[in-house]
């Protein structure tokens, strides 16, 4: 493994990072995830080295660092506004760190005319660099991450500052520089889009403790906690109680109402009923559909226009967010204050237990 | 095509409307906050005049103040305590306020009320402390003593005092600098491989420039400016406040005009010459 974190913990003024523990496996790109305030950057600058610790261990390429000063860690630091080197030409910034290293001048100069070539920076290799756009900073900033030839990268949302064709392309391109150099790379994120295209690894804290970590898919469509939950795009959350289970489903009594989810969980537990807001359909009430789907009525307190389609807020035996795509509502346009029918599939019901909302799908997932 | 040119000339002579009004409204409304700025302005003006009407209407004052080898040592005493004092200063305030800015301390507050308290205290106040201080038998006076540097009327007790009314002055400007540096560049040229020194020589030092030539250029100014604080530990040799302050007793207004109009006008020239110097430094843009 490249950069192990190990039971972590450290507090600076009221926010600690709490027995914090996870792997970044040799050459992959793990995305770190979570809501604002989780403790995400102060974790990637812990791991840089930038903040003492209370308790644990940190390696990188196997050598415990814990106690290390950063120029010894051999990171590579890229953070959301890229902190370049303002009184520095885009040359002298990439080639700031050899310079601290006391690389001799020649093999600099070779180095840095390289990178420079290869993340097409040689027109602006004069310019200093607070007059370069979005994109070239961020090409600068990695070629200077880079030039030091470090174990691992850490970034620190290095694309949320972009337009979002620039992003597109950013993403690529460290997509692909991490392949090319089998670069092993953290970054922190806030864009679920931007974890599905990079990451091989995810891993999402809240209030300075990891709730979940594996595989992009896993913690997406298999989340164990509320705040996973969210994060990976279930937008309705309903706690209700496991019923009796039929025919292989579950029913989970929520409010006045009830979901069926696919599975057998057991009967009169709490549990958390996770919804994404695309995977709910709509119907008029006269409107037949599959009669195997189960089904509630209410109506719509608000609706608005996205570049999607509709979204709506719903008011049945429990509130519900609906997002409607274009093509489906061709027809007559759906008005606030109508009576409607939200068809919900077992299959789309994700449930996390709430005692203690471990990770847990379900038997049989 | 004609009702298009028609169309366009009226959008052009729209917008001729829309820039002029614009530029009128933004003009006419700073005039509000120019004339309280202009009274101010004007105060520092009239005391100028005050100074330069008489000494110009006489001239023969100012020549003979010109020619005045006592009155040229002190300006040689004065700037040249005012320098070694920034000096001194600027080997002991930057790392201060360099600490003080980065620090997490509970304490740190504490140290800024502590370098704070020269700006608070009546002059005569920092006279006495620094006079007890360094005076032959004082708590640094004495030691230093025996090292052969003597501070009771000696230039050393100039730049004591000097340093002494220009520590919040230099150690603020600075600390308000190195404060505006962002602590990700700091981070980020540690883990390229810089030391906490080299990242403070080659990274925060260049970027908080600016703020040590400001911080310099007000504690220079506070520090030839100082008059009771540096007479209660060495009226002699003569700073130019205490000379013109002795002239205004033996010689009469007219002597201490003279010498006030020519220190006036060297400090005036200095500044200018200073600020026009450092006008680029610290400023890193190629945008045109």
């Amino acid at each position: 493994m490249m950069i192990g974190v190990d039971h972590l913990t450290l507090t600076r003024g009221n926010f600690s990072l709490s027995r914090v523990s996870f792997m970044v496996p040799d050459e992959s790109y793990t995305v770190l995830m979570g809501p604002s305030g989780a403790g995400k950057t102060l974790l990637l600058e812990t791991i840089g080295g930038f903040h003492g610790i209370n308790e644990g261990r940190i390696t990188i390429a196997g050598q415990d660092v814990t106690l290390q000063p950063p120029e010894k860690r051999r990171i590579g630091f890229v953070y959301q506004d890229y902190s370049l080197f303002p009184h520095l030409t885009v040359e002298d910034n990439v080639s700031y760190g050899l310079r601290m290293k006391g690389i001799s001048s020649s093999s600099r100069k070779e180095t840095v005319h390289t990178l420079l070539s290869s993340f097409s920076l040689l027109p602006l290799s004069h310019r200093y660099t607070g007059s370069l756009s979005g994109g070239e900073k961020q090409r600068v900033a990695l070629a200077r991450a880079l030039a030091t030839r470090p174990s691992a990268l850490l970034l620190d949302e290095p694309f949320s500052s972009l337009d979002p064709e620039t992003r597109s392309s950013c993403m690529d391109e460290v997509k692909t520089i991490q392949s090319d150099h089998g670069l092993t790379i953290l970054q922190v994120s806030h864009d679920r889009e931007e974890a599905f295209r990079l990451a091989d690894q995810v891993v999402v804290m809240d209030k300075g403790v990891i709730l979940q970590a594996g595989l992009p898919t896993d913690v997406f469509f298999n989340p164990g906690h509320r705040t996973v939950a969210s994060i990976a795009g279930y937008e309705n959350m309903l706690e209700g109680t496991a019923g009796p289970e039929r025919e292989g489903m579950t029913p989970i009594l929520v409010g006045g109402g009830v979901i069926f989810a696919d599975g057998s969980f057991p009967e009169g537990d709490p549990y958390l009923a996770c919804l994404r807001a695309g995977n709910i359909t709509l119907t008029r009430p006269d409107m037949s559909r599959d009669e195997l789907v189960p089904w509630v009525e209410g109506k719509i307190l608000s609706l608005m226009v996205t570049d999607q389609g509709y979204r709506l807020r719903f008011d049945g035996p429990f509130p519900l967010t609906i997002e409607v795509p274009r093509h489906l509502s061709s027809g007559p346009v759906y008005q606030p204050g109508e009576k409607i029918r939200a068809w919900i599939a077992p299959e789309d019901v994700h449930l996390i237990p709430l005692s203690g909302e471990c990770r847990n799908r379900g038997p049989g997932s | 095509m004609a009702g298009s040119h028609e169309r366009s000339g009226g959008f052009m002579s729209f917008q001729g409307r829309s820039n002029q009004k614009r530029q009128w409204f933004p003009g006419h409304s700073l005039i509000a906050f120019w004339i309280p700025g202009i009274i101010l302005v004007g105060v520092i003006l009239l005391a100028l005049l005050v100074i330069a009407i008489p000494v110009l209407r006489n001239p023969e004052y100012l020549v003979s103040a010109a020619a005045d080898p006592a009155v040229f040592q002190a300006f040689l005493v004065t700037f040249l305590a005012g320098f070694c004092a920034v000096g001194i200063l600027a080997i002991t305030g930057t790392p201060l306020a360099y600490a003080l800015s980065r620090s997490e301390a509970p304490w740190k507050g504490l140290v800024e009320t502590l370098v704070d308290i020269p700006l608070v205290l009546p002059h005569t106040v920092a006279g006495l402390m620094v006079y007890l201080l360094f005076m032959s038998r004082g708590m640094l006076g004495a030691p230093l003593g025996e090292l052969g540097i003597t501070f009771e009327d000696a230039f050393p007790g100039i730049v004591a005092a000097m340093v002494f009314v220009a520590i919040p002055y230099y150690v603020n400007a600075v600390r308000e600098g190195f404060g505006r540096v962002p602590v990700q560049l700091e981070n980020v040229a540690r883990s390229l491989g810089a030391t906490r020194a080299r990242m403070f020589w080659s990274v925060t030092l260049p970027l908080a420039t600016r703020h040590i030539l400001y911080g310099a250029l007000l504690a220079w100014g506070r520090a030839i400016g100082e008059f009771a604080a540096v007479i209660m530990i060495a009226y002699f040799p003569m700073v130019i406040s205490t000379l013109i302050y002795y002239r205004f007793n033996t010689g009469g207004i007219a002597e201490s005009q003279a010498i006030a109009f020519l220190l006036i006008l060297l400090c005036l020239v200095l500044f200018f010459l200073f600020r026009f110097l450092t006008r680029h430094a610290g400023v890193y843009d190629d945008r045109s």
